[in-house]
């Protein structure tokens, strides 16, 4: 059909490469979702303290890597903490080599990127609260932590819910940038598919629907989350 | 007015928003049971007053004694725990938790503060929902509630505290005129059982019938305070008479 040629497809080394990609690729967002999620919490919660010199640091953290592009952010992990001195001895080879292996730069340079944009979006969430909200809290006995565990974060993060799930988008298609890093997802073996078979279009064609039912899941997940949390008067509640 | 038995006191407290001073010297003095209403032109501290009696926010001079406890002492949310026990307040805006249902709202702070058993408190809010007659609404969401019936909900979770004294700051002025009639009745019920109350209001009518005393401020200060019906029927200050010529 169309002249496509998928014969390919039938090799078993091509079948394991293109099943290895797809875990790596959903291990890489899984995991970097995961931290930027818990670096975003804990960001919104920094500030939420209101001290200067944290303010400061944690601005300068989300401007950094919310504003360069996490391409250029992996090359810097992989290519420039190696040289400047991030490096270890292997036991066994006794080889110098670099403290991060392309996979943990990748981890990294995605957690802080996504990190970045969970950070303002919670801020924001928390920030949509009305304060008589918390001070009722604070007239019933909550300290500020009580207060935002039970309280600011539980309504906050269904505030937070739709941006969240556009950041986790985000992030899932940015895990194909590893590829230029090494990181053997996905992308990575699609690559090295159509360099062997030159089937560039039916391989490209492949490794875009995989693309697409990986996101629709994590979409068709995250408003499953976002109605089972909804409450009347917010979101999806009604 | 009698020292020793006052349950509440504060003497000369001040109080100042940056340059403005909010509180020029508030004494007053509440007796346990007794219902003290607080009347006044908008902006001339009457929700002041009733945050700093519950250390919601810090005084700057003077003194505020509630039971045996020296409000104006306490540094940490954590030594104000004790007086968030005692005190509780209801707000204009209701301030229910919109992520609760009615119930688990009123449950909350006994189960999560005060560390009571869960049981034993699930028992006590189907009983206080019971006595503002929301039975019926134990499972709704705040969202899903009229303003009347938010408020219902919110004074039920201010009695969940079991406390001592209940500050009600304006609760009905956000209240269609048909709801007004049902939140008040719940706070008259609570007043003919003894319980303490200082009610910031605008209902005239309400004060005149429910409170033991009504204080009158302007600018800061308690002009004139005494029973209602000196103070409707015989103000002896001018203001009093002006603010009163224009709300009855
Ligand atoms: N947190 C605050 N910061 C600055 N000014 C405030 C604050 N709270 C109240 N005020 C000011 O203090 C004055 C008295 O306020 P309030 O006690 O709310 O009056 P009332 O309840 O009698 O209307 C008002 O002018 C108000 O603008
Ligand atoms: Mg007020």
């Amino acid at each position: 059909m169309f002249g496509l040629d998928y014969s390919w497809l039938s090799d078993p080394v091509y079948q394991g490469w293109l099943l290895r990609g797809t875990l790596n690729t959903i291990g890489l967002a899984l995991a970097s979702s995961a931290v930027a999620v818990l670096i975003g919490t804990f960001g919104a919660l920094a500030l939420s303290l209101r001290i200067a010199w944290l303010d400061a640091l944690i601005e300068l953290f989300v401007e950094l890597f919310r504003n360069t592009p996490p391409l250029l952010q992996m090359l810097f992990f992989y290519f420039t903490l190696s040289t400047i001195g991030l490096r270890v001895t292997d036991p066994v080879t006794g080889l110098s080599v670099p403290l991060l292996s392309a996979f943990d730069c990748a981890l990294v340079s995605l957690s802080f990127f996504g990190g970045a944009l969970c950070i303002e979006a919670f801020r924001s969430g928390l920030e949509s609260l009305p304060r008589s909200v918390n001070e009722a809290a604070r007239s019933l006995g909550y300290s500020r932590w009580g207060r935002f565990r039970r309280i600011e974060v539980p309504i906050a993060s269904r505030i937070c819910l739709p941006a969240l799930t556009n950041i986790l988008t985000n992030l899932f298609k940015t895990t194909s940038q590893a590829s230029v890093i090494t990181v053997p997802e996905l992308m990575y073996y699609a690559g090295q598919i159509y360099n062997d078979t030159f089937r560039t279009a039916e391989v490209m064609l492949l490794v875009l629907l995989i693309y697409v039912s990986l996101v629709s899941v994590l979409s068709w997940g995250m408003s499953r989350i976002e109605r089972a949390l909804a409450f009347p008067g917010y979101g999806k509640g009604h | 007015m009698n020292r020793t038995n006052a349950l509440i006191e504060l003497d000369a407290v001040t109080k100042s928003f940056a340059s403005f001073e909010v509180l020029k010297g508030i004494s007053l003095s509440v007796k346990d049971g007794e219902a003290v209403c607080i009347i006044g032109p908008s902006g001339s501290g009457k929700s002041t007053i009733l945050r700093c009696i519950n250390g919601l926010i810090p005084i700057d001079g003077g003194r505020i004694r509630v039971g045996e406890i020296e409000v104006h002492k306490l540094r940490s949310e954590k030594e104000m725990r004790p007086l968030r026990h005692r005190v509780a307040m209801v707000f204009q805006q209701y301030n229910l938790f919109p992520h609760r249902t009615a119930l688990q709202n009123i449950m909350m702070a006994p189960v999560q503060v005060l560390g009571h058993d869960r049981r034993e408190v699930e028992e006590r809010a189907h009983r206080l929902l019971a006595k503002v007659r929301l039975s019926n609404k134990a499972d709704a969401y705040p969202g899903q509630l009229s303003g009347g019936q938010q408020q219902r909900v919110a004074i039920a979770r201010a009695l969940a505290m079991e406390p001592q004294v209940i500050l009600f700051d304006e609760v009905t002025a956000a209240l269609d005129p048909e709801t007004v009639k049902e939140v008040l009745t719940a706070i008259r019920e609570l007043v003919d059982e003894g319980l303490t109350c200082i009610l910031v209001t605008h209902e005239m009518k309400f004060a005149r019938e429910v409170a033991e005393r009504v204080c009158f401020t302007d600018h800061g200060r308690i002009v004139e305070s005494g029973p209602p019906a000196q103070i409707f029927d015989a103000p002896q200050d001018p203001r009093t008479r002006e603010f009163l010529g224009q709300v009855l």
